[in-house]
Parts: structure tokens; sequence; C-alpha cells
């Protein structure tokens, strides 16, 4: 069976199964998805207070609206798994030796199966982060149908938060340690993507300088919806986050291949 | 069945001379033995610190844009925010650096990795946290001086303030991560739930107080006592009071103190040998 | 002078309760409690003068390391004393520890990342020794376990046998009167375990200190001590000089031929057959009648053997030999009494 005459589903079939069993396979994971909404809660108590002390006005900057949003945006960091540990271990026990020589792509599989932990973190994470946030701020914000929206745009996200950690993990060959490279990345993501306040409260000249990067669209991307933005915005979005999965995923690809070479070259 | 005793050896040993002195003798060259190894991987060293530097930093940049948007919070402006992180950081990382070893607790009680301090002449519990070091410390250290000397909080009247607190903040830390994982004496594995309530702690210490509910305050002045940890500690430096240095001093007596008893009670513990097993089903 | 250990009676019962996993298991745990008793050590009672070499010897789970455990003052007893050179170990355990030394198998004292120096020189503050005679110490040892060119490499890049050697250098350097060992020649290779038997015989032998050394691997108790006490189950079976127990009770081998033929045939006297598979026959031989060099000599003459391997029998065969001998059933594990 050569890949050239397998039809699309039967080639895209392995890396669908991979995620199926990466989402049933929850046992060691509960405890680190219960840590995760502990830390969630934690997070949204504190500013669910915070947000009541700060003296504002408008619906820009709507305390209720302000919960919501910084629930979307934990929601859909907090639900984008480790991939970056995994394939850092892989590399240092030697075992992407092994995952190699096979039919399918190593860091596809790696990243399917990543994504299929994802999506049971984000129903998970979801229940937990929507009803605290409606119990802690005291209900819906103004226009909640546009909160539906962001459904898509969050499962969108992790997917592209995802591919950026593969990126991050796909680095292992050179460094020993991917952590720092992934603080980086993370804190980027809490600045540039407005982790706690929403993009359009920004500096007008960080605002502009932010919104073309895959951060902005990451966090800031699906949590908008909080603030009711009109169709236009949603669409912009929702193509920028399809045009970063691409983009970021042939960054991983590209950074994964680099490191096998480098693999080979130092002997494993 | 009994031998004669062959002659004493040459060099015959010095008696032990317990004390104060030999204590701090000991903490010193635990301290400068940890750092060592935290050093032995040079590499790794500067990329924790200097990691834990840069994220501590961008922590402040995300204030910063906040309050270029709101006036305060609470009360508090972006400068009372910069002393809060400047102390709270430093007493973190002086907390990690002198004894990061609280962090693995629950693991080495429950491993029975305690025996080997216990056969050796010198208090088991700071033998314990200080046998570990973290390098990340080093950056929280850094952050705290690059903080009080760029936004004028350096001001040499506040600088011992600043050391003042961020050492009682560092007792009060550790004294609660000991309290918490000492919990493992009697209830077996408790690595991952002591972990995630130190890490609440910070969490915690690195908001102005004034934001949170009465109930709420009562648990962060005890269980989770970021009260002592950050908003004392760096009240001392925004505007210095004797009431407020009193808690501070207070805080840095109260906590090591049932730290120390609720160990204590623990090792009487595991010295009867009873102890939990965790077993599936 | 009074005795190094002397021990009455000392008895150790503990309860072990089980909980299950995760914080609701830790909470539950606080209130229901399915438990059961460990009787580790009972009634164990002997007397180890001071030089005295003494091999502490039985199966896992015997209650030996309960038993140091509480000669070193980690576990207070249930019932019963103990006085280790003239400290009750429990109520003195500070001061006790300034003059022992210990060696567990299982854990080390070595800094990992740092060369032994490192861990050398904090344990001359820990027990607060001066310079000069710790660095002579210190120097002496080294050079007697021959260990002067791995001295300042990490531990790290060592080997499991050159570690416990500087495991046993690091327990010796405050000259401690007493050194416990406790399976100090765990994982160890067969060259490995005689270095630090030797050593071990040498050291306590230069320095008069008294040595009790736990072990389940008798060829411990046979290089270094000169009297051994038999513990199962948590009692003390035996306690006998080496030789005594070697003549009685050490002279059989078990000895498994692979050959290239299906079987052999290596009649001798007292060699007896335990088992005999296709290509695979296992003897038994009581080396009192027959020494093993002969049986090998046999089988070579006899057949082309593919592999050779020369045991004692297990520990527990011992045992039960033991209990045998003095006419006695041996016990299942865990009896109650």
């Amino acid at each position: 069976m050569t890949a050239s005459a397998t039809p699309r589903r039967r080639r895209f079939a392995p890396y669908l199964a991979a995620a199926r069993l990466a989402a049933r396979d929850q046992t060691t994971g509960w405890a680190e998805a219960v840590g995760r909404a502990a830390f969630l809660a934690v997070l949204l108590f504190i500013f669910s207070s915070l947000w009541q002390h700060v003296p504002m006005s408008g619906a820009a900057a709507d305390p209720r609206r302000l919960l919501w949003y910084l629930a979307i945006t934990e929601w859909v960091f907090l639900s984008v798994p480790s991939i970056h540990l995994t394939l850092e271990r892989d590399v240092r026990t030697g075992d992407v030796a092994y995952r190699l020589p096979r039919p399918v792509s190593y860091l596809g599989m790696r990243v399917a199966e990543a994504f299929g932990v994802a999506l049971v973190r984000l129903a998970i994470l979801g229940v937990v982060a929507a009803g605290l946030a409606f119990a802690l701020s005291g209900g819906l914000p103004p226009a909640p149908a546009s909160l539906l929206l962001a459904l898509p745009l969050g499962v969108l996200a992790v997917l592209l938060g995802t591919l950026a950690q593969a990126a991050v993990g796909a680095t292992a060959p050179w460094v020993d340690d991917v952590s720092p490279i992934y603080w980086i990345w993370q804190k980027a993501a809490f600045v540039l993507g407005g982790l706690i306040v929403p993009l359009h409260l920004y500096p007008d000249w960080l605002r502009t300088a932010v919104a073309w990067t895959p951060f902005a669209v990451l966090l800031n991307g699906p949590a908008r919806t909080a603030f009711a933005p009109s169709t236009a915005d949603v669409l912009e979005t929702a193509g920028l986050l399809v045009l970063w999965v691409v983009l970021v995923g042939a960054l991983a690809r590209a950074i994964h291949h680099r490191g096998l070479r480098a693999l080979g070259v130092h002997g494993g | 069945m009994t031998t004669s005793a062959p002659p004493r050896p040459a060099a015959a040993p010095v008696p032990p001379r317990p004390g104060l002195a030999s204590t701090a003798r000991f903490l010193g060259a635990l301290l400068g033995t940890s750092v060592k190894e935290s050093f032995a991987n040079r590499g790794s060293f500067w990329i924790q610190a200097v990691g834990m530097f840069l994220n501590d930093v961008i922590w402040i940049a995300v204030w910063g844009i906040f309050f270029a948007r709101f006036d305060h919070l609470g009360g508090w402006t972006f400068d009372d925010m910069v002393a809060l992180y400047a102390v709270t950081a430093g007493a973190v990382g002086l907390a990690v650096i002198t004894g990061a070893g609280v962090r693995d607790l629950a693991r080495t009680i429950t491993e029975g990795s305690l025996d080997v301090f216990l056969v050796q002449p010198k208090p088991v519990l700071l033998h314990a946290l200080g046998s570990k070091t973290s390098a990340a410390g080093w950056g929280d250290l850094a952050n705290c001086v690059l903080l009080l000397a760029v936004t004028g909080q350096g001001r040499l009247a506040a600088v011992p303030w600043v050391i003042v607190g961020a050492m009682a903040g560092a007792v009060v830390f550790l004294s609660i991560g000991v309290i918490v994982h000492s919990l493992a004496f009697w209830l077996g594995s408790m690595q991952v739930l002591a972990r995630q309530v130190w890490e609440f702690t910070i969490t915690f210490s690195l908001y102005p107080e004034s934001i949170f509910p009465g109930a709420l305050r009562v648990l962060l002045y005890t269980a989770i006592p970021a009260a002592f940890i950050g908003w004392f500690p760096s009240g001392l430096v925004r505007a210095f009071s004797l009431e407020g240095l009193a808690w501070c001093l207070g805080g840095a007596v109260v906590f090591p103190l049932a730290a120390a008893a609720v160990f204590h009670l623990g090792l009487r513990r595991y010295a009867s040998g009873n102890r939990v097993e965790v077993r599936a089903g | 002078m009074p005795p190094a250990l002397h021990v009455t009676r000392l008895s150790k019962t503990f309860r072990v309760r089980e909980r299950r996993p995760g914080f609701v298991g830790a909470l539950k745990g606080l209130f229901s409690r399915p438990s059961h008793d460990v009787r580790a050590v009972e009634d164990v009672t002997f007397t180890i003068e001071r030089g005295e070499r003494v091999a502490f010897v039985g199966p896992n789970g015997a209650g030996k390391s309960t038993t140091i455990k509480m000669l070193t003052g980690i576990l207070h007893p249930t019932s019963g004393t103990a006085e280790v050179l003239g400290f009750v170990p429990w109520a003195q355990r500070r001061e006790l520890a300034y003059r022992i030394g210990t060696v567990f198998g299982q854990r080390s004292q070595l800094w990992w990342h740092l060369p032994p120096t490192d861990t050398f020189e904090l344990l001359r503050v820990v027990y607060d020794q001066d310079r000069a005679p710790h660095a002579a110490r210190r120097d002496r040892l080294v050079d007697a376990f021959q260990l002067g060119d791995l001295v300042h490499r990490p531990v790290k890049t060592l080997s499991l046998g050159e570690r416990m050697r500087f495991e046993i250098v690091a327990s010796l350097l405050h000259a401690p009167d007493v050194l416990l060992l406790d399976e100090p020649t765990i994982g160890l290779d067969v060259v490995a375990k005689s270095v630090i038997r030797d050593l071990v015989r040498e050291r306590s032998t230069q320095d008069g200190a008294t040595v009790l050394l736990a072990s389940h691997d008798t060829g411990d108790m046979e290089a270094v001590c000169d009297r051994v006490l038999v513990i199962h189950d948590g009692r003390l079976l035996l306690d006998r000089p080496v030789g005594e127990l070697r003549r009685t009770y050490l002279r059989r081998k078990v000895v498994t031929l692979a050959t290239a033929e299906p079987r052999v045939d290596v009649r001798l006297p007292g060699v007896t057959v335990r088992e005999a598979s296709p290509h695979r026959t296992v003897l038994e031989v009581d080396t009192a009648t027959t020494p093993v060099e002969a049986v090998i000599q046999a089988a070579l003459a006899a057949t082309r053997l593919e592999d050779l391997t020369v045991e004692d029998p297990p520990m527990e065969e011992i045992v039960k030999a033991i209990y045998a001998s003095a006419g006695r059933v041996a016990p299942a594990a865990g009896s109650a009494r």
C-alpha cells in the first residue's frame, strides 16, 4: 500500500485513531486535569474580586465581560496538553528512534494524540470555566449568543496552541531542557495575547504591534466573543487562526526535520 | 566468642560540640554544598535563572499594561504593585535558594529518605530543607533587585525593609510548605497536593490584599499566608509603619514555630513505624 | 569497657493502614481503618563487644533493617531495651549519631552531581571534626580503598561499586566506634563485592571499630564477620561464630549444568540430583564429602558444558535447615505467637 495510492480517508485514519485512543486514556491525565481545573477556579475567583475594584466604565470594560473573557482565555490555555514535554522525553529517552520508522508521521501522531487529549480537556474545563464564570460574575455577558462562537474558535485555538508547543518540543534535540523555551512562548502568549487584559484595552501602539501575531488570535481570538464582536471580526479571527495553524504547523514540521538530522549527527 | 578490643586508632575523634555555632556552621556548609551542586551544570543553571528572571519581568509588564489603562486597583497603583512583586520575588527567591528541599518533602517522607538525615547528628528538618537548592531562585532575586533599582523604590531608605521583608516572607513561605508537606506523615502520599498548595500560595501573594473579600482574607492570613509573604513585607516598603513591622516579624516567628511543631510531631509518628500505604482498590 | 551493643528482648510491631490513592483517598483514610499489624521484630536479645564483627543475616523481610533502624534511633521499639555505646538510641539519637557510622545499601549520602570530596567536607562540618585530623583520615581511607583517581569525579559518573566504596569511606571519616551496614553489597558484581568485604574487614581491624553487617547475602557474612546472628520472621534463631555455621549449615552448594547432550550422569558421593531436564541438570553437593571442583571435573569429563553455575543454597533453605536441625518446624511467614 503506497502512500500515493491510499485514499484520503485511509491516510488520516491512523491519526484519528491515535487521537481517539489518547482521549480515552486519561488515567494518568486525571490528576493533572483536576489540578488545572483547581488552578482555573482559583484564578477566576481572584479576578472576579479584582475586577470589582477597578474604576472603569463602558461596555469595553464591563467586569462581567472581563471575567468571561478571562474564563475563555484560561479555558483555551489550560486545555493545551504538555506535548512539548512528551517530545522532550521521547528525545531524552531515545524513544523517538523507535517511533520514527513507521508509515505514519511521528510528529503527526504525537500532535494527534495531544489534540485528542486537548478536546477532552476543552470539554471538562469548558464546563468548569463556564459554571464558575456564571456563578462568580452573576450571569451571562450581554449578547450571550456570541459566546457560542467561542467553541469553534476555541477548538482552532487549542489546535494552534498544540502545534506551537509541538514546535517548542521539536527543539529538544538541541537543548536538554525545553522548559525555558516553553516559558518564553507562554509568557509571550500572556502578554501579547491578552491573557488577562483584552487586547482592545491595550495602548494603541501595542495593539497594532501584536494584531498580526499568532498570540493575538490564540487567546484573544476566542475570548473576545465575550464582548460581542461583529461578524466581520469573527470571520477575521477564524481566518487568522486557520492561517496560523498552517504556518505554525509547517514551522513545527521544519524544526522537527532539522532536529532529526541533528540527532543523527550526534548519534542519538 | 568475644575478641579483645584492638588498639585505638591514631587520630581520635573530636568530641562533639553541639550548640548554635555548630548548627550555624552546618547550615552555611549545607547551603554552600547545595549551591555548588546546582552550579555543577552551568548551562542548566543559567537557563533556569534567566528564564525565571524573564518570567517575572513579563508579569510586571502585564501589570504595566493594566495600569496604563486603569488608574488603580483597589487603591493600589503600579508602584505599589512593583513593591509587592519585588518583595515577594525576593521572598520566594530566598526561600527556594535556601530551602528547596521543602518542595519534595512529602515524597522524602513517604520514601523513607529521612533516614539518611536521622542518622546524622544535625537537625533533621533543616537538613532536609537545605539539601536542595533552586537555580530559578536567583532569577527571582535578580528581579527583586532590578525592580527596586529601576522604579525608584530603590531609594536607600527602603532597602533595609526590602531585606527584612523578603527574609520574613521567605521564612513564612518555607514554613507553610513544611506544614502542608508534613501531613504526609499521617496521610501518606501527599506530594502532588502539597506542591499544588505551594504554587497557589505564590499566586495569591502576588495580588493586592484589597481585592479579596473578608472571608477569604482569613484564609490568606493562615493556611495560605499570602499576607505574611507578600502584603505585610511589601507594606514595609510602600509605607513603613511599626505596626506593619510587628505583623511581619510576628508572622516570621509564629509560622516557623508551628512548622517545627508539626514536623516533629510527624517525626514521632515516623519513629513509631506505623504507616499508611497507598493501595488501589 | 561496656559492650558496644547490648540488646534485651527488643520488639517492634507496627500497624499498616491502607488507603486509596488520591486526595479523596487520603481524606477517607482518616476515617476508615482497614489495617493490619506487622510483627517486624520479636524478642531479640544479644550483646556485641567492642571490636567484634557481627553479621546479621536473614531473608528479605526478616527484620534486619527494622532492628538496625532501632539501633540507630530512627525507630522506637514497642518493647525491650537497647544500649549502643552506652546510649539509648531512640532517646539519645543525636549524641549517638556522632559515634556511629551507617551505610544504607539503598540510600546514598553522597551528593550526586558533585565529587565525593565535597560530600566529605560537608560531613566534616556535620560531625564537628577539625580540619587537619579529618583531612589526614580522609586521605588514609581514600588510599586504603584505592579511590585516589576518582575522588574528584562527580558521583554520577562512578560505577555502583566505586560509589559503595565511597559510601563506606564517608561513613568512616569521623572515626565511629560502631559501623552499621545495611545491605552494602546489594546490586554489586562478584568482584566489587569481595573488594568491599575485604576493605571493611581490614578497616575494622585497623581502627578497632565494631561492625554490624546486615545482609541477605551469606557471602558478606563469611568474608567479613566472625560471628553471625540469624534472623527470621523477626526472631533471633541463632547466634554462633561463623566457622561453626559454615561447618554445620553451609556445606551444600547448588551446581547447575547446561549441557550440549540432553543428559549427563555425575555420580559421586555427596552429590544428589535435584532436577534433571533436557540439557539442564541441577546437582546438590555436600562439600564436606566432595569438593565442588571434583564435581565440575567429573561433569567436564562426562559431557560438553555450555554453562555452569555454582551457588549457595538460598537463605530460606539455610533457615529451614537451621530450624530442622533444632528439631522445630519452620513457621509460616507472618504467623502470630
